[in-house]
């Protein structure tokens, strides 16, 4: 029950931090809290934030997904390849399947070829980065009809699809980690893997899951993507692994495992990017925004007591 | 949690299994290579492999201290970028070479003494720190350099990527005086025995008075220091310092140490293997090219073959473990 107690002061910190920083922006800039731009950034942080749940469901058993930046231009990138040669939905099952095959992937190194996470996800995402530059050979894939372009540039009831995508990402991920077995046995595994085993968690096929749901955000995440571009870019999604795993780490989950929410993870993602949108409405050149984004993530890590979780095991 | 061994017999037949599968992994390919390529046992290529493997195998060699202690540095490709722009700014300001040399060098072990303290003062998991880092370093170089490359160094300093010792080119020298000097740093001085230890059990590492902190910013210093010496000799080499440079280095590097047999949970690895890693995947790279495969692929091999070769790891040497 320590774990229950810890997430919550966490996400309270990361909360506090989030209408820290959401205040600021509204006091400096005037066009900061327009209904036209809390649209844009919700539009703006869904990418990362579909990422980040994902990879809070591998975070929660211990483990990490390096792979989620490849897995979202090579989904995309396949997506849109078939979607211009067969029609838009067989494009977008190709997509998803892309992503669960690399989720698959990944879980069957860690569970059945026993890699640490790091190193076997480490792996595929070369393989995978490398495969959308073989599949795309490192050009742009456009002509995608309005069929596809719907999912990333069009809205409902004034809402962008991707921030719907979102938002129902993000009630089913909070469904499964607080309401099914799938979810307790995640945090358990977490929480002590041998302890799980013992109690009679099937590791192995929970681990597996993990991976295979971060996989499928990820692919979302890179559908999304092409479809806002019109187009899919090889080199898209470099780098969105330490986003996403920046925003889970705020929103309160520990790299040791066991502790961690969708709630928290939301959060921590709009963090990261309202710094980027608000510093962009301040003028802020993109170069001081790295050292600050930076700064502001190690001082929230450890306002939002990142701390003490660091002590418990080496992340 | 790491549980110990039971019994010496199993943990000597997995690090046997983890030396040995690694030296026939490497002897495997450069076998089959020479047979696909004759242009590859000459001793040009060989030559041109190891210069290409200094830059990532000093790197290497800092991370793999790192490794050992159970963390992890994700900043060495940022702070190389900061501190070779660093030196590169100076000596076109007029610095002499030596002095610029010894700023740059400065800054990287500054920078990893940052992520030292941040880790052990402040106690931020490693991974946290040390992206924390990656972003801010980053970051700075940008701004110092406005995003514009330096380029067009003195002779004098492009003597530590182009020059030659004895007919030895100079980053062949210094990569092998690294690991050397990392070599005795870990086999014969107590640091190494104590780095081992704190990896392997941190708790019983600070009960038999291992200087627990101290050692961890040591370590994470002199992985600044590596970094920093790698990019001195890359930008001596290419002439022009981009203030994109070293951009995803963090990763080859620790593939390297992984390939070479470190754990992450610490405690496990050597530079034996880091540097048999390191030459692994560039020999690779080298026999890509020499085959004339499309570079796009070149991703997609490094991959496959990272997981391949760990896979072969499990399958020799822990059999009997869970």
């Amino acid at each position: 029950m320590m774990h229950i107690k810890t997430v919550s002061l966490n996400q309270i910190g990361t909360y506090l931090i989030l209408l820290v920083i959401l205040v600021t922006f509204a006091l400096f800039s005037p066009q900061f809290f327009t209904v036209n731009n809390l649209l844009t950034l919700a539009l703006q942080t869904s990418l990362v934030a579909l990422v980040a749940i994902g990879m809070t469901f591998t975070i929660i058993t211990g483990g990490i997904d390096l792979s989620v930046g490849s897995t979202a231009a090579l989904a995309g990138a396949i997506a849109a390849g078939i979607a211009v040669q067969l029609g838009a939905y067989p494009g977008l099952l190709a997509g998803i399947a892309t992503g669960l095959g690399i989720g698959a992937l990944n879980g069957a190194l860690i569970v059945w070829g026993r890699l640490p996470p790091f190193v076997a996800t480490l792996a595929s995402m070369a393989t995978a980065r490398g495969l959308t530059l073989v599949y795309t050979q490192g050009r742009p894939i456009a002509g995608l009809d309005q069929a596809f372009t719907f999912w990333g540039s069009e809205s409902w009831l004034g809402v962008p699809m991707p921030v719907w995508i979102l938002l129902i990402t993000a009630v089913i991920g909070h469904l499964i980690l607080r309401q099914t077995r799938l979810g307790l046995h995640l945090y358990a595994i977490g929480g002590g893997e041998e302890t799980a085993r013992l109690a009679g968690v099937n590791v192995g096929l929970i681990k597996f899951s993990a991976y295979l749901i971060s996989g499928l955000c990820a692919a979302l995440s890179g559908i999304i993507l092409t479809a806002r571009l019109w187009s899919a870019q090889p080199n898209t999604g470099i780098g969105l692994e330490l986003d996403a795993i920046a925003a889970a780490v705020l929103g309160g989950s520990s790299l040791a495992g066991g502790a961690g929410g969708i709630p928290g993870t939301i959060a921590g993602s709009f963090i990261i990017g309202m710094l980027a949108n608000g510093l962009n409405l301040l003028g802020v050149p993109s170069y001081h925004q790295q050292v600050i984004k930076g700064a502001i993530f190690v001082i929230a890590v450890v306002l939002t007591g990142g701390v003490g979780i660091g002590n418990k095991k080496r992340a | 949690m790491r549980s110990f061994p039971l019994s010496s017999d199993r943990f000597d037949r997995r690090t046997f299994g983890q030396r040995f599968g690694l030296a026939l992994i490497f002897i495997l390919l450069m076998l089959a290579l020479a047979l696909l390529s004759d242009r590859f046992l000459t001793p040009a290529n060989l030559t041109n492999i190891l210069r290409q493997t200094a830059i990532n195998g000093i790197i290497s060699a800092g991370m793999t201290l790192v490794i050992l202690t159970g963390g992890i540095d994700l900043s060495v490709g940022s702070v190389l970028a900061l501190s070779v722009t660093i030196g590169a700014a100076l000596m076109k300001q007029g610095w002499p070479v030596e002095l610029s040399v010894l700023a740059a060098l400065a800054t990287g072990a500054g920078l990893g003494c940052i992520n030292g303290l941040l880790i052990t003062l402040a106690r931020i998991p490693p991974f946290i720190a040390t992206l924390g880092m990656l972003t801010m370093a980053r970051g700075l170089t940008l701004m110092y350099t406005q995003g514009q490359p330096i380029t067009g160094f003195p002779a004098a300093f492009r003597w530590l990527g182009t020059g030659d010792i004895a007919g030895i080119p100079v980053p062949i020298v210094l990569m092998l005086l690294v690991f050397v000097a990392g070599g005795f740093f870990l086999y014969r001085t107590s640091f190494g025995m104590q780095i081992y230890l704190l990896g392997d059990n941190p708790t019983a590492a600070r009960l038999t008075g291992v200087p627990v902190n101290r050692l961890t910013v040591l370590v994470y210093t002199i992985s600044g220091f590596c970094a920093a010496l790698a990019g001195l000799i890359l930008i001596a080499r290419l002439d022009s310092a981009q203030p994109t440079i070293g951009l995803g280095y963090e990763l080859n590097a620790i593939a390297a140490v992984v390939v070479g047999g470190a754990s992450f949970s610490g405690g496990e690895g050597g530079l034996v293997g880091t540097l048999l890693g390191a030459l692994l995947i560039e020999t690779l790279n080298n026999g890509l090219n020499l085959l004339n495969v499309s570079s796009l692929w070149e991703q997609v091999v490094k991959g496959v073959v990272i997981a391949l070769a760990l896979l072969l790891y499990r399958a020799i040497g822990s059999r009997n473990s869970r």
